[in-house]
């Protein structure tokens, strides 16, 4: 069987599933509305959740864009300046340990109700697993492949480019792995807080209005492009760097 | 004579014995009856334990509600939204909520019912600093307005701007979740929507700010009550709902005539929690707005704000109002 068919099988059964759940506990709307429901709001509605995926979409790419940068940069900085390591990660894991949720208010109050705050509030979700895969694949290079580099007389920028960021390649891929699944989260948990546009904005209003089908429906949309992020990102990868050890296995 | 002293002795003593038996046991019988005889209810609040809640607060500390047999469990929740799914799904029994909010739920064909008011006025208004830009509604055109999503910011900011010629699409929504305050005082944003009259205007003050609040219900917006009782329509104990809003009635009472003994004794049922400079003073701004007579049902006043929120679109299907009202 293909691969790609196989999370479409998953998808089909999970919505039998949820349609069978409803019809047979007879669900009333408001607690748990049915797959056909909530298709039905997404036809309604498709023009208000196009234009709010859209804000959505665009504060999570380029948060990932520039927490992916961000997150590079931080592990070559301490892979290279080994001198500021403790420097930095002291403030680092602080910025993991908060929870967005506490820190979403205040970045909104620094950052205002607009974009930014949001983009702020997805880099800070991915950054830090970028940076760690980055900083593990950058340090754990085969110790012989870089003697004989520098044998060759290789200088620290040739053993970068030619041998140690080849080398951590692979496991930065499972970072950005990571970072797109956790990407969505940033951005709406930003909307969540302070928005005035974004998918996250559109569930808050539909559940003050208690329009349950309609707050699935932004939801469902969510999952949607978290789902295809992953797989675009995931396929990218395995193209990008056919070295890496899931690829080979197949 | 001895063995005549000895029999009285024991016949006395016996007696005492059975006296003391027979008294304690039918005391037990009467604990086990009043036990019995306690009715449980679950109250979930709409935000966690604050003034608004008093009447509740007092009723539960002065022993109201025992006295009319009832054991009510209060429960508080993280999400406003919360406590009528809950209500709803039968999951608990009497829930805190707003009256616009029971018009949208009840339209939307969720099974709730208005049961008792608990403060009879809107709380909520326009917020905006006195020294800031805005002197009037007129002033709003172009501007931005931080508020909390409840579901009819728009029929309310077409009706406030109306006399001045724009809508709710000439301003600029952000939801600024809870950040009513801070939004406002750190001038992200030029005005707030859902900060209460009792609360947040004392907290501006508190941060050495003055607010100037436009009133809804003085600027053509339909009064309501801001915070109600609402139960399943479907399924309710209609006498233990009379009940419970009876022992409303009495902490109400007891608040209006004893403002700072019941301040002292609300801010003692979590000093750690209520014992602060904004809840002192959002007490004493709340006294005036809880209403004297819960049980008393408008059907009028509910059906002209039911109306008012159908001509602005707000509701999906029409709605009567004595069909979400509870009748005793």
């Amino acid at each position: 069987m293909k691969d790609s068919i196989k999370p479409f099988i998953v998808l089909s059964g999970l919505l039998i599933l949820w349609h069978a759940l409803v019809v047979a506990f007879a669900m009333p709307a408001y607690i748990l509305p049915g797959p056909l429901e909530v298709a039905n709001s997404m036809v309604e509605h498709a023009s208000l959740l196009w234009e709010h995926t859209l804000v959505t979409l665009s504060e999570m790419l380029l948060g990932l864009l520039l927490g992916v940068l961000l997150g590079i940069i931080l592990a070559l900085i301490l892979v290279y300046f080994t001198a500021l390591r403790p420097w930095l990660l002291p403030p680092l894991l602080i910025t993991q340990a908060i929870p967005v949720f506490a820190l979403a208010p205040i970045l909104m109050l620094w950052f205002g109700y607009g974009l930014t705050s949001k983009v702020v509030m997805t880099i800070l979700v991915i950054f830090f697993p970028v940076a760690t895969c980055c900083y593990d694949g950058l340090r754990h290079t085969h110790q012989g492949w870089l003697d004989m580099a520098q044998t060759m007389g290789g200088n620290r920028f040739a053993i970068l480019r030619h041998i140690r960021w080849p080398a951590a390649l692979p496991a930065l891929a499972s970072g950005l792995r990571v970072a797109v699944v956790v990407a969505p989260i940033g951005a709406v948990v930003g909307e969540w807080v302070g928005s005035s546009a974004g998918l996250g904005y559109l569930m808050l209003q539909a559940n003050a209005r208690l329009w349950v089908d309609q707050m699935f429906a932004a939801l469902t949309v969510l999952a949607f492009c978290s789902v295809t992020l992953y797989y675009t990102t995931d396929r990218l990868l395995r193209r990008l760097i056919p070295w890496q050890p899931e690829t080979s296995q197949e | 004579m001895k063995k005549l002293i000895q029999y009285t002795v024991l016949w006395a003593m016996t007696l005492m014995l059975s006296f003391s038996l027979h008294a304690s046991t039918s005391s037990r019988a009467s604990d086990t009856e009043s036990a019995k005889a306690l009715k449980e209810l679950t109250l979930m609040l709409e935000w966690f334990v604050n003034p608004d809640h008093g009447p509740i607060i007092i009723a539960r500390e002065n022993g109201y509600f025992e006295d009319l047999g009832l054991k009510v469990n209060i429960q508080e929740p993280a999400d406003p939204n919360l406590p009528p799914k809950l209500v709803a799904a039968e999951q608990v029994d009497l829930a805190v909520y707003y009256q616009p909010s029971l018009t949208h739920a009840v339209a939307n064909g969720l099974p709730l019912i208005w049961a008792g008011t608990l403060v009879g006025t809107p709380l909520d208004g326009l917020l905006v600093l006195e020294d800031g830009p805005i002197k009037s509604l007129n002033d709003m055109k172009g501007k931005t307005i931080g508020l909390n999503i409840g579901g009819i910011e728009n029929a309310f900011l077409n009706t406030l701007f109306a006399p001045y010629g724009f809508g709710a699409g000439d301003v600029k929504l952000v939801n600024v979740g809870w950040n009513l305050s801070s939004s406002l005082m750190s001038g992200r944003v030029d005005a707030i929507m859902g900060a209460y009259r009792n609360f947040e205007l004392n907290q501006l003050a508190i941060e050495g700010h003055k607010g100037r609040m436009f009133y809804y219900e003085e600027n053509n917006i339909p009064p309501y009550d801001e915070l109600i009782f609402i139960a399943n329509s479907k399924k309710h104990d209609k006498d233990a709902i009379r009940r419970f809003l009876r022992a409303i009635e009495l902490g109400t009472q007891y608040i209006v005539n004893n403002p700072e003994k019941s301040w002292a004794i609300f801010r003692d049922y979590s000093p750690k929690k209520l014992d602060n400079e904004l809840n002192r003073r959002a007490w004493f701004a709340t006294i005036s707005r809880f209403d004297l007579r819960p049980a008393a049902k408008d059907t009028g006043r509910y059906q002209a704000f039911a109306d008012y929120l159908q001509e602005h679109g707000e509701l999906e299907e029409t709605v009567n109002a004595v069909d979400f009202m509870i009748t005793f």
